[in-house]
């Protein structure tokens, strides 16, 4: 027998990226079609296939600590007071990478830092959460794959509150792996366009706080959203690059639709994964022509915006998706000016007018993981 | 009941193999065994080689469990999912590949090293060599038990999202250039669950999550991996 759709609400959402400190700052230059790539100066890139990203002006590191705290105190300041008995998941590919550079390089740095279990342990004791929480590392889907599961919790009644909060910071580690991998984009990178060559990196956080409707009511927390389906799954076909037909993306999306007992046609718009690579986003539209068809529905990528922020992207992107279906507005791909085949007429480079209560927001990662998860609007029509 | 323990295995410092095999199982802190391809896959495992330590170690003592189960064999896709819990997850690869990186201002940044600097790429590839398609993910907590990579995936089943999951522990002892206390076990330790056996062999028992959060196994309550390893060998009553 088929489960119940999922009912989980999303009563608050944070985000701090390098297009602004708070959500609202980002979808309005988000809309103005800004970009933050710019760039770099945080360390030389002179040996790289790359000199941009979208990094976080003033981010610093305090006395021997990893960068990643000055992001969680950001994000923190923009986070709403949480219940005491929230369980907390956070998502991060690379966690405070940044200290293990500095011990590499003979410096003083924090250890603790390093480890992925850290960044739970950090917000629990800073935000009074009674239970310790857990962190998710599943490459670029870790935070859609932690907002799963913490709405699979919620479903299952096991919780009633779920606090997720996802964060990855632009470090020479992983800027120096993207290119030695070919995977860098030399200028701003370009989704969904026939001309991209490759992806920009970008640093950002974002927290959900997901409550029961019973809970949420109790607490008077309106729904900013829903989170209705979730899916994931694996190529098994290989680790570091995608499945050229998009079967677990496709896998994915179905199994998150199976769940929020949705058809493919009553989904209005898709926020992307995007990268701007080209096997990914060809992979990705090569998926949705499996489950879409021809239906031209809104596609739209963020990271020619803010970047690739790694673990954190899932998080941002599933409150930029409850923003677009709350203002019935899907943002532009910055970026993007001809589109690859089989984005015609889906991806665009201005802001588009949607309309419906359902958006897919769609990760896929190294390990050949790819999430989804369907989103819903607060009062549907 | 939500799911059956249908699979065991593991490497460890004690030794490697599979609960139908050998009820010898021990899991402590010391240097692990040489993990020879040979003894583990019955097919070759093209990249085993040249794989880190942690994919090598993960990806062993999961085929044992897949081979205990009698899954592994199936030569097609099927939908599997793996959740493994870990402490350090690849930090010694971390820490190799950025010595590639230091010299020469990142020239010779290693492609290679760099695949594994991300601690589900062992799931990848396992998910590769044995065709399995279900979520798979690592989760880090400060505690050594595992227990989270156990409910994720009862939770998963429970919630009708997968009807057969791999879930278990895999770490190896933090790097000497890392000076942290590691508390918890070295070695891989992962269990296949299943919502219905697939195989006619007996399953070592039955697995229940209450909604406080707490595993039961065949009725008795369970507080970390190692201890629910132990109930599975423990030999049943004639």
């Amino acid at each position: 027998m088929r489960p119940d759709p999922a009912d989980v609400w999303i009563v608050h959402l944070a985000t701090v990226t390098s297009l602004g400190r708070s959500l609202q700052e980002l979808w309005e230059r988000l809309l103005a079609g800004q970009t933050a790539i710019r760039p770099l100066s945080r360390f030389s890139t002179a040996h790289y296939k790359s000199d941009v990203a979208a990094c976080i002006p003033d981010l610093v590191a305090p006395m021997g600590k990893s960068m990643m705290h000055d992001l969680l105190n950001r994000l923190i300041k923009e986070i709403e007071p949480v219940p005491s008995d929230a369980f907390l998941i956070t998502a991060t590919t690379k966690g405070g990478i940044d200290n293990l550079e500095r011990i590499q390089r003979g410096g003083c740095a924090d250890y603790s830092d390093i480890l992925l279990s850290s960044i739970p342990e950090t917000l629990c004791r800073r935000l009074g959460l009674r239970t310790p929480g857990v962190n998710i590392s599943a490459a670029c889907a870790s935070s859609t794959i932690a907002v799963s599961r913490g709405a699979a919790m919620i479903a299952s009644g096991m919780r009633d509150a779920v606090l997720i909060c996802c964060a990855d910071l632009v470090t020479e580690f992983v800027f120096s792996g993207f290119s030695s991998l070919g995977a860098l984009s030399p200028v701003p990178c370009m989704p969904f366009d026939r001309r991209r060559t490759g992806m920009s990196l970008g640093e950002g956080a974002a927290s959900l706080l997901l409550m029961s409707p019973h809970r949420a009511r109790k607490e008077n927390r309106p729904p900013l959203g829903k989170i209705l389906g979730w899916g994931a799954a694996n190529d098994a076909a290989h680790v570091t690059a995608p499945a050229r037909d998009g079967s677990g993306l496709t896998k994915a999306i179905l199994g998150a639709m199976r769940q929020a007992h949705l058809k493919a046609e009553q989904i209005s718009a898709i926020s992307a994964h995007g990268t701007g690579t080209v096997h990914n986003d060809a992979m990705e539209l090569a998926a949705f022509h499996r489950v879409f068809g021809e239906r031209r529905l809104p596609v739209f990528s963020v990271k020619g915006a803010i970047g690739h922020t790694l673990g954190a992207a899932g998080g941002i992107e599933a409150a930029l998706g409850i923003k677009a279906l709350s203002l019935q507005t899907a943002p532009p791909t910055v970026g993007f000016l001809e589109p690859e085949v089989g984005a015609e007429g889906r991806v665009r480079g201005e802001p588009v007018s949607i309309s419906g209560d359902y958006l897919l927001s769609t990760n896929s990662g190294f390990g050949g993981i790819n999430a989804a998860i369907i989103l819903g609007k607060a009062a549907p029509k | 009941m939500i799911a059956a323990i249908t699979g065991l295995g593991w490497v460890t410092v004690a030794g490697m193999g599979r609960g139908h095999d050998r009820t010898d199982f021990a899991m402590t802190r010391g240097e692990l065994p040489r993990i020879s391809q040979k003894r583990v896959f019955d097919k070759p495992c093209p990249h085993f080689g040249r794989m880190d330590d942690l994919s090598r170690l993960g990806l062993a003592a999961i085929g044992f469990a897949l081979k205990d189960a009698r899954l592994a064999e199936s030569g097609q896709k099927r939908d599997v999912g793996i959740i493994a819990a870990s402490a350090y997850g690849c930090l010694k690869t971390d820490i190799d590949y950025f010595e590639t990186v230091m010299p020469n201002g990142g020239l010779m940044a290693s492609p290679a090293l760099f695949s594994y600097t991300l601690p589900n790429c062992f799931l990848g590839e396992a998910a590769v060599y044995f065709g399995l398609t279900g979520a798979s993910y690592v989760i880090n907590e400060a505690s050594p038990s595992g227990l989270a990579s156990l409910h994720a995936a009862l939770g998963s089943i429970a919630g009708g999202e997968i009807e057969k999951m791999i879930c278990g522990i895999c770490d190896l002892e933090c790097p000497s250039e890392i000076p942290m206390r590691g508390n918890g076990p070295v070695g891989a330790l992962f269990f296949v669950l299943e919502k219905v056996p697939e195989s006619n062999r007996s399953p070592y028992g039955d697995l229940h999550l209450d909604r406080r959060g707490i595993v039961f196994f065949n009725g008795k309550e369970i507080k970390n991996l190692v201890e629910l390893a132990q109930a599975c060998l423990v030999p049943s009553p004639k």
